[in-house]
Order: structure tokens, then C-alpha cells, then sequence
């Protein structure tokens, strides 16, 4: 056959099933702990969670969180308590997405989502704001142009505070120890986080 | 916070067991402070080395054999005995730190994440080190409203307060305003104010630096970082010449506070609240980055503004006038006024610039406000130590120094209540320290030295200058036993008063006395720096007399001024008459600051060039032809000097807005533009200089004052060498006798005025207060005058309506107003050339009914 053997694999080949996807037209389901650019919460009455304490960015090991506390105003106050987050900066060009902030924060105002896909063009789109972070009023990520996004990924923000266990005194197993979310309320434990091996 | 015990030399040592081990202590030293003095730290709440320990919180509490088996004991209130055993670490302790952590938590509100201690937090700390780990508390906590306002600057957040008595106690004790104390009982108990009374002291925010929880906290500073946040450098404050240690914390490159650090020479860890928040005019609106100039020179022309312009054209400009008042007049056309803001190394550069390259001597860093530059280069200085030296007695001729110099008054305070010295105040009117003063003398203006030589004589026994004779006799008695020796506090007493008077009593007490030593009680920053470093006339640096100058100085210095030149009074009225070509206005306001407002405005009108090298645009600068931006405290590194001579580390901790500039910079700058090189290109190498040419710095390396061993500053020479500048005896000041209608002005300042710091330092602005015409109610029915009734004060300069106030301490005869007062602007009234100013007062008897009521005191 001569030359001809040269092509045998090619045309095993094209016969064979596929592994290439047609990224980013197609894409592969995230697993659930996946550690994506962060959410800023809102409480499910519409105030922020973030109460301006610094202990993320004093935690970050990429020092990339910049925030700045404020006095509440008293007639509208942005969050429960005295002070809320007046500037909250995340450089994505430095995040490492180690998620220490999320676990330094005590009101579970930070958390990170699935989303990852971001393309920027200049070094400012890399640096989110408090209102890019920010969940919108039906407690949703707010999408930015330069991101990718597919049906139902904003539905996962909160992954981190789920996949932690409720808590770690055995007392309290089976009781959710999170607080509740704008558009989600209090959001179910996941699928073996209960001592009874229940949740979603 | 530093709080660590004073280093101590054992004079009476007795050993006891200490964990186990064998340690060597002072006998009859507080057992917790000989313990970390020993490397054992035992945790504290309540316990502070500079007040008197109480045993409030328990939280000190160890283990102690005194011989009668162990018991737990609180250690801040154990003195050490011969052969205590003491165990730190035992389970008796370890148990009752817990259980005391546990009580103290229950009704703590665990706010750290909002609380502007988290993070540098005692009770945070401790709780980690020595506490349970958890609580069985489950109950509700107690509850309070969230901060409330006690002062302009202090916030309490009562759920937070565990009660330690650190913050009434510092207002008792230290402070000496017992305005907030413990009200309530059981677990209400609460720290709070008197109703209507806040908590007004200027040291307040002491209180909020030395509370272990976050109960108090400082309203300027709420919220604005976290302490992972801060960037630390230490440094002295310049915010007036104490020199307080502190450490000045910034973040993104904005000063945001300072904390006093404990120095046991000078400060005592205490700040006034000046100080404190003084920096925050660093940041304020309307700071100068970039130089500013006119379009055309032409200085009358109203419509040319000051904008913006560049350096070199701002130098060119500046060059060029002293060039035009050097061509015109020769260096004496050139005059300067202030500089006491400066680091020495600044001073020095300027010094340099314009004695020795443009070779004018007409320059002073007092402004018309101070005392003779003879009296603090031409007499052996004190230090603070010296002035309060337990059982001592210390003489202070001077203004109010709780009004000028806070800290020394601090200081001074502490030594009468608690060290026995025997303070004999002769100030202008009563004030701070006349109630811990064994005698305060108050004389009329003008007959101080007539005062002081009857108090040094002896004499005939009947009433001097208005003061009893009582109190004459009592001073002189303790003088009589001081052998010589003491301290005196000498500054100026009233702006509108000669200091003659001063100069006179101060060579009455020298001559009387032979082991007197100086503390001079002058306000501005560097004031001291600037006349070691010669700025003021006929003086060169290192206390150096003009006329006597050594050869180093014309062997290093291209040129030397010819004679002596002008003081600021003299440079004013020169500049007023037209003899003053080119105004050089170093950081000084003297439309504001100079007691005489109607010659400092014929000044600035007068001189045909205003050069201002400054970080506002104030009065006087706003009449410059061409503005140069400095940098400001903290903006740049350097040294200073205090009133006691200590040269003191300035240490830099963010940059200066826009292109500012440090002052020493400028003066080599301008000095190239002019053709000539100062040679200085670092602040290290002007110290070298320095302490090359100055006699009074020669031992003094920046090695040694960059030590940290250093950190309290090393007190330049300051004893008068030969070829120093001499204080010699002035001809007695003359003064007119009384005429029966004329009342003496006494002028008088206040710690918050309407200057150009404490205007825009957002948190002292608007604590200045106005002022009333105090006089003493003795004088009323003479002068038909009621108390809080409305009268008219008129000198020869000017008049204005004011309200009348009764106040027991102004000397009668005389009556007393505030300089620098919102409401009135007293340099009206003051001729500076009169030894007394005189003011008549009349009732204004239509208004006196309907305001009669408010005032009083
Ligand atoms: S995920 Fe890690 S690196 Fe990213 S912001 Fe949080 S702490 Fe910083
Ligand atoms: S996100 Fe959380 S940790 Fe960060 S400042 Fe806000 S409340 Fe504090
Ligand atoms: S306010 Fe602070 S300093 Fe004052 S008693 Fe309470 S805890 Fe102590
Ligand atoms: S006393 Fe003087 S040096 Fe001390 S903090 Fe106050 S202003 Fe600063
Ligand atoms: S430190 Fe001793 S009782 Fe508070």
C-alpha cells in the first residue's frame, strides 16, 4: 500500500469520537467549588452585607482588596450597624482567588462566583469597584461586557459559604449557620454537608 | 501603644522569686512593673506606668508568697519586698485570668469589626493570650445608644467601656479637668459627662490613646483606616516647641493620625489635642502644590492674581527681586521674616542663603510675639527635667504655657501637685497653673521688673505693681532657699507689652541669683532652632555673636553680613517707610501674628516685593508677588529643636502635594538662581555642616542622632561659650505712670486661635473662641461698666464695641483681651512701638440693660 499507511491514523481518527470542544461557543460545567471572581452580598432586605472592616484586604496575600469604611448615613443606612464599605476595590490582575477573604469575612458579605471568563482590554477594567461587585436588586452578579457568562452561572455566587460546613461544634449540626441572601433567602446546604448526609 | 515601665536604676535592690527564678528589683517598685522589667509581661487593663495605679480590672492578677502562703493578688497595686515568691503562670493565675476575661466579656458587644480598636485592641489581645476561648453567656448583653459625642473630637461607645478608670483618671490626675467620671451604679455603672459640660480639655484625645478598648474613640480618625492599614514612622511634633514625641501613622500616602510616645524627658507619652490633630491640615483645601505668581510684576495692580506658574519662573522671579533690592540698596534691602516653622537643617540653609551669599542680617524668625533672641542664645538653658525637679523652685515669667505649651504645662502641673516644686508664676493675668502655683503673682503691665526687684531686694513691704505684699514676702522667702539655684520659664507675657520689661526682670533675677537656668517658654515650632541657627539679627549659627564671628564662618561662606540688622518690629517699619526693597515671608503671617496690625499693613504695602515661601495662601502671603510651596510636617525629614535645646529626629512619612518643596531645597535653589552654590544637597550632609561650624552642635553627629538609642534627642550645648551671643543687663524700660481714665491692655493667646494651621486643621477649626474684655470686677463701678454689659475699647490706633467680663484674676487696672479671636482682631488696638499699650473703656449704656445677663464668671 505504500504511501497509504501513512494515513491510517489520520482516518482512525476521523472516525473517533471528539474531545475538543468549540470553546467558547461550547463550554464544560464548572464544578461547584470553583473559585471565581467575587460577589459583593446584600442582605434580603436590599442592605449591604459589607460593613467596611477591612479584614479581607487585610488578609488578601495579593494585597489586591482596597476598602474604606464610612459612618452609615442615619436615615438610609447602606448596611446593618455603624459603618458600611464606602470603597471596595478588587485588581483582578493580582487576585490569586485563594478565597482567604471570603473566609476572613465575618458578615459573609464577599464571596466568590463561577465566573472566571473575562477578557479586558486596559489594566482600570481590572480593577472591579464597589458597583461592579456589587449583587444587583434581585441579589444577581451584574454582568460587565467583557465577561462571558452562560445561562444560570450567576445562579451560583455563594458557593463558598455552602460548601463550608454549617459549623463546627457538633451542637449545632443540621443547623445552617448562614445568613440569608437578596433573591435567594437563606440558601440549602449542599448535597452531603448534612450529618444525615441530606441538603441539595 | 507604648506603655512599658521608665527604665530605672536600682538604689535599693531586694530579690525576689519570679517564676522560678532569682531577680534583683528595686525595693518598693510595683511588682507588675518589675516584672516586665524582668521579660515577664503580665496582661493589664487598668494599670498605667504615668498614673497612679488603682486595681480596678483584676486582670493583673498573680500569684504571690509574701510569707503568708501564696493568694492571688492584684500585682499593679504590690510593692516588691524582700523574698516574694511570685508565680505568673500558675493554674491559680491562669484560672483567674480567665474568669476575669469571662466577666469582662459578658456585656461587651464583640463589635471589633466595626470598632475602631479591632486590630490594636488590649481586651482583643488579652482575650487571645489569657482568655476562656469561650463563653457561657448566653444571654442578652446590656445596651447603650452608639458613640455618643462627649467632646468636638471624642466619641464613647459606653457598651464597649470595661470600666479600667484609665480615661477619668487621666482627667483628673494628669489633665487636671475632672469633666467626665463614673455615674450610675452596679451594672449601669458608666463613664459619661456632666450634663451641659462636654468634655472640652485640650488634651482629650489622650483619653482615647490610652483606652484599652475601643469606648473611646476619636472622632477625626473614625473610620478612615485599620491598623494593618497604617505606615509608622516616629517623630517629634512641630506643632508648637515642646517637642513631643510621636509616631505619625499614614496610609496611600495620607498622614492619617499621630499617637504620643512615651519620652521621659519631654513628653510623657501625652499629646495636646492641637498636636494630635493638627495634621490634618496637611490634607486641608487650599494647600499649596505648586508655585504661584503674577503676570506682571507689578505688586499694586489688583487685577494680576496669583496663578500658577513653574518653578524656574517662579525662582527667576524671586531671584530676580532680591537682585533689583540688592542692586537698588545693597543687602539691607533684603529682609525675612520667620522661619521658626523650619527643621534646622532648613534654618541653616537659609541662614547661609541670606547671611552668607546675600550678606543681609535683617532677619528674624519672631514675630514681634517673642522675647529678645539675648535672653534664650545668652544664658544656660534648663531642661523640662530641670524646671521640674521634685522639690525645687521654678520661676515662670511668661504667657500661659497651658495656652502655648500645653505639654509643659502637663509637666509643670505634674511637678507642683505631685513632686513638691514650689512654682511662683508671674503671668500676665491668671491662668492655667495659677491654681498649683504657691504664689502667682499677677503685675500690671509695665511694672514687672519693678515686681521682680522687690521680690529679689527686699524692701519697704507695701503692694508692687498691684501684687500683695504677702505674696511678695512668700516668694521671696522660698527664693531665699533655693541657694542660687532654679529654674526660670521666661517668655512673652502680653503682646501688647515691651519685652524691655521682660529682658530687665530677667537680669534683676541672673544678677540676684547665680545658678539661674533658662527654659524658654516661646511657642512656634523651631523657635529654638531658629536662633541657635541665627535667625535673628546679629546672631550666626551656634549662638555665634555676629560681631564676634569666628573665621570658619567667612572662611566657608562667600560673604557675612556688614552689622547688625533689623528685628522684625525694625524690619516692619522699614518696610513701611520704603527701606525694604525685597519681603521674604518664610511661613509667617504677619497681618496675622504680629501684635501691631496697622504697621504690619504698611509693612506689606511698603515693601515694593513680597517673596512668600509657604503651604497656604493666608492674609500676608496673598500680597506676595510670588508664592514657593514647602513641604509641611511629616512631608519631609530633618531635625528640630525644643525649647530645651534637644535636637529631636524629624522622620518623613508621605510625600508633599504637587511639586513642594522641602524649605531647605528652595533656599539652595534660589541660591543657584542668584549664581551662587550653597553646597548643600541633603539633609545629612547640612547636619554635617552643621555640627562642623557650630559650636553649640559640634558633638552632636547625625550617626548618634539617628541612634534609636537616641530616640528622646540629644540636648545641643546650652551653656553660653565664648563668642556666643551675650545677655546683658538692657537700660530699664521706660513706662508712663497711670492716668486716672486709661486701663493697661494685657494681650494674651489661646491654645486654638485663628492661625493658619489651626484654621484649617478641620477638627481644631471653630474652637477658637471669642474673646470678651476681661477685666477685673473690682474695676466695674469705677468705670461704670457691668458685667456682660457691651463698652466701647478705644486706643489711640482703633475702637471697637466688646463685652465687658468680670475676671477675678486680670490685675485691676488693666483689662485683657484674646489675640487672634474670632470676633475681634486685638493688633488694632497695639502700637508696637508703645512700652504700654493704654485703652479706654466707656459703658455703652443703651445695649448694657438688654445684655446684661449672659457672661460672668
Ligand atoms: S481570593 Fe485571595 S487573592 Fe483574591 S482577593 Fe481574596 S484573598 Fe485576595
Ligand atoms: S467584605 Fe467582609 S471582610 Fe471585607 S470589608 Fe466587607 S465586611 Fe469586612
Ligand atoms: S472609656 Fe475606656 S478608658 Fe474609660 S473607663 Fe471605659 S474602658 Fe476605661
Ligand atoms: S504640646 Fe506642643 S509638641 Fe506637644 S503635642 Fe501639643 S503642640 Fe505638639
Ligand atoms: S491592672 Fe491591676 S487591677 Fe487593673
Amino acid at each position: 500500500m505504500g504511501y497509504l499507511d501513512g494515513f491510517r491514523v489520520t482516518f482512525k481518527k476521523l472516525f473517533e469520537q471528539r474531545v475538543t470542544q468549540q470553546y467558547p461557543a461550547e463550554k464544560q460545567e464548572k464544578p461547584v467549588r470553583l473559585h471565581g471572581r467575587h460577589v459583593l452580598n446584600r442582605y434580603e432586605d436590599g442592605m449591604e452585607k459589607c460593613i467596611g472592616c477591612e479584614l479581607c484586604a487585610g488578609v488578601c496575600p495579593a494585597k489586591c482588596i482596597y476598602v474604606r469604611g464610612k459612618d452609615n448615613p442615619v436615615d438610609d443606612p447602606v448596611s446593618p450597624g455603624e459603618r458600611y464599605g464606602f470603597v471596595y476595590e478588587i485588581n483582578y490582575l493580582r487576585c490569586i482567588h485563594c478565597d482567604l477573604c471570603v473566609e476572613a469575612c465575618p458578615t459573609e458579605a464577599i464571596t466568590e462566583s463561577k465566573l472566571f471568563e473575562f477578557s479586558f482590554t486596559n489594566r482600570y477594567d481590572a480593577i472591579y469597584t464597589r458597583d461592579e461587585l456589587l449583587v444587583d436588586g434581585d441579589g444577581r452578579p451584574r454582568q460587565l461586557p467583557w465577561e462571558d457568562w452562560r445561562e444560570g452561572e450567576d445562579e451560583w455566587t455563594s458557593g463558598w459559604m455552602r460548601a463550608t460546613s454549617p459549623s463546627g461544634d457538633v451542637a449545632f449540626e443540621n443547623t445552617v449557620a448562614w445568613s440569608g441572601e437578596l433573591g435567594h433567602g437563606i440558601r440549602p446546604p449542599e448535597q452531603g454537608q448534612r450529618a444525615d448526609g441530606g441538603g441539595e | 501603644m507604648s506603655e512599658a515601665p521608665a527604665d530605672i536604676e536600682i538604689t535599693d535592690p531586694v530579690t525576689i522569686t519570679l517564676d522560678g527564678r532569682q531577680v534583683v528589683v528595686q525595693r518598693g517598685a510595683l511588682l507588675i512593673d518589675a516584672c516586665e522589667r524582668n521579660g515577664v509581661y503580665i496582661p493589664r487593663f487598668c494599670y498605667h506606668p504615668r498614673m497612679r495605679p488603682v486595681g480596678m480590672c483584676r486582670m493583673c492578677l498573680v500569684e504571690v508568697d509574701t510569707g503568708r502562703g501564696a493568694s492571688l493578688q492584684p500585682s499593679c497595686m504590690l510593692q516588691c519586698s524582700s523574698d516574694m515568691v511570685v508565680d505568673t503562670q500558675s493554674d491559680k493565675t491562669r484560672k483567674a485570668q480567665e474568669g476575669v476575661l469571662e466577666f469582662l466579656l459578658l456585656n461587651h458587644p464583640l463589635d471589633c469589626p466595626v470598632c475602631d480598636r479591632g486590630g490594636e485592641c488590649p481586651l482583643q489581645d488579652q482575650t487571645v493570650g489569657y482568655g476562656p476561648g469561650e463563653t457561657r453567656f448566653v444571654d442578652e448583653k446590656r445596651h447603650y445608644e452608639k458613640p455618643i459625642a462627649i467632646s468636638r473630637t471624642v466619641l464613647l461607645d459606653r457598651e464597649r467601656c470595661i470600666l479600667c478608670d484609665r480615661c477619668t483618671r487621666f482627667a483628673k490626675e494628669v489633665a487636671g479637668d475632672p469633666l467626665i467620671d463614673f455615674q450610675d451604679r452596679g451594672s449601669r455603672t458608666q463613664v459619661n459627662t456632666f450634663p451641659n459640660q462636654p468634655f472640652a480639655s485640650y488634651f482629650s484625645g489622650n483619653t482615647v490613646q490610652i483606652c484599652p478598648v475601643g469606648a473611646l474613640t476619636a472622632e477625626p480618625y473614625r473610620f478612615k483606616a485599620r491598623p494593618w492599614d497604617l505606615e509608622i514612622v516616629e517623630s517629634s511634633c512641630t506643632t508648637c516647641s515642646v517637642g513631643c514625641r510621636v509616631t505619625i501613622q499614614s496610609s496611600r500616602n495620607q498622614v492619617l493620625r499621630c499617637l504620643g510616645v512615651d519620652s521621659d524627658p519631654v513628653n510623657w507619652g501625652w499629646l495636646c489635642d492641637k498636636g494630635r490633630y493638627g495634621v490634618e491640615a496637611l490634607n486641608a483645601e487650599g494647600r499649596l502644590g505648586v508655585p504661584l505668581g503674577r503676570g506682571r510684576s507689578v505688586k499694586t495692580d489688583d487685577e494680576t492674581a496669583l496663578e500658577e506658574v513653574s518653578w524656574a519662573g517662579a525662582l527667576r522671579t524671586a531671584a530676580d527681586a532680591i537682585t533689583s533690592a540688592l542692586d537698588r540698596r545693597g543687602p539691607e534691602g533684603v529682609a525675612v521674616i520667620g522661619g521658626a516653622r523650619l527643621t534646622n537643617e532648613a534654618q541653616y540653609a537659609w541662614v547661609k542663603l541670606l547671611k552668607g551669599v546675600i550678606g543681609t542680617d535683617n532677619l528674624d524668625a519672631q514675630l514681634g510675639d517673642g522675647i529678645p533672641a539675648e535672653i534664650v542664645l545668652g544664658l544656660p538653658l534648663a531642661t523640662i527635667d530641670d524646671a521640674c525637679r521634685p522639690g525645687s523652685t521654678t520661676v515662670v515669667v511668661s504667657g500661659d504655657p497651658k495656652e502655648e505649651l500645653p505639654i509643659l504645662y502637663l509637666r509643670l502641673r505634674h511637678a507642683a501637685v505631685q513632686d513638691g516644686v514650689n512654682l511662683i508664676e508671674i503671668g500676665p493675668k491668671a491662668g492655667g497653673l495659677t491654681p498649683y502655683a504657691t504664689v502667682a503673682m499677677h503685675p500690671l503691665p509695665g511694672e514687672l521688673a519693678d515686681l521682680v526687684r522687690a521680690v529679689v531686694g527686699g524692701g519697704a513691704g507695701g503692694a508692687v505693681a498691684g501684687v500683695d505684699p504677702a505674696s511678695i514676702e512668700r516668694a521671696r522667702s522660698l527664693l531665699a532657699d533655693t541657694d542660687g539655684e532654679m529654674t526660670l520659664v521666661v517668655g512673652r507675657r502680653s503682646l501688647s507689652e515691651d519685652t524691655g520689661f521682660t529682658a530687665d526682670a530677667v537680669s534683676v533675677l541672673v544678677s540676684a541669683y547665680d545658678k539661674v537656668r533658662i527654659l524658654p517658654a516661646l511657642r512656634r515650632a523651631n523657635v529654638l532652632g531658629a536662633l541657635t541657627m541665627g535667625m535673628a539679627p546679629g546672631v550666626l549659627p551656634g549662638r555665634v555673636a555676629l560681631a564676634a564671628a569666628p573665621d570658619a564662618y567667612s572662611t566657608r561662606w562667600p560673604a557675612l553680613p556688614a552689622g547688625r540688622g533689623l528685628d522684625t518690629t525694625g524690619i516692619l517699619t522699614a518696610a513701611a517707610e520704603g527701606r525694604i526693597d525685597t519681603l521674604i515671608l518664610l511661613g509667617a503671617d504677619p497681618l496675622t501674628d504680629f501684635p501691631d496690625r496697622d504697621l504690619a499693613e504698611r509693612a506689606l504695602a511698603g515693601a515694593r516685593n513680597v517673596i512668600a515661601v509657604d503651604q497656604f495662601v493666608n492674609d500676608s502671603v496673598r500680597l506676595a508677588e510670588v508664592v514657593l510651596p514647602a513641604a509641611g510636617f511629616a512631608e519631609c525629614a530633618g531635625t528640630t529643636t525644643n525649647i530645651e535645646g534637644r535636637i529631636l529626629k524629624l522622620e518623613q512619612s508621605t510625600t508633599p502635594p504637587g511639586t513642594a518643596r522641602p524649605d531647605w531645597m528652595i533656599a539652595a535653589e534660589l541660591a543657584a538662581e542668584l549664581g551662587s552654590d550653597l553646597g548643600l544637597d541633603s539633609v545629612e550632609q547640612i547636619w554635617k555642616e552643621i555640627a562642623e561650624l557650630s559650636p553649640s552642635h559640634v558633638d552632636l553627629t547625625w550617626e548618634m542622632l539617628s541612634d534609636p538609642q537616641n530616640r528622646d534627642g540629644l540636648v545641643a550645648r546650652g551653656d553660653p561659650l565664648p563668642g556666643s551671643v551675650r545677655f546683658e543687663a538692657p537700660e530699664p524700660t521706660a513706662h508712663r505712670a497711670l492716668d486716672s481714665y486709661s486701663l493697661r491692655l494685657v494681650a494674651t493667646r489661646k491654645l486654638y486661635d485663628e492661625g493658619t494651621m489651626v484654621g484649617r486643621c478641620r477638627s481644631c477649626a471653630g474652637l477658637a473662641e471669642e474673646t470678651a474684655l476681661a477685666m477685673n470686677p473690682h474695676d466695674f463701678e469705677r468705670l461704670g461698666v457691668e458685667d456682660g454689659g457691651r463698652v466701647t475699647v478705644s486706643s489711640k490706633r482703633g475702637s471697637t464695641v466688646i463685652e465687658a467680663r468680670g475676671e477675678a484674676g486680670v490685675p485691676r487696672n488693666s483689662v485683657a483681651l484674646v489675640v487672634n479671636a474670632p470676633n475681634f482682631d486685638v493688633g488694632t488696638l497695639i502700637d508696637a512701638n508703645d512700652a504700654v499699650n493704654e485703652v479706654r473703656v466707656e459703658a455703652l449704656q443703651s445695649v448694657a440693660g438688654e445684655t446684661g445677663s449672659e457672661g460672668g464668671s
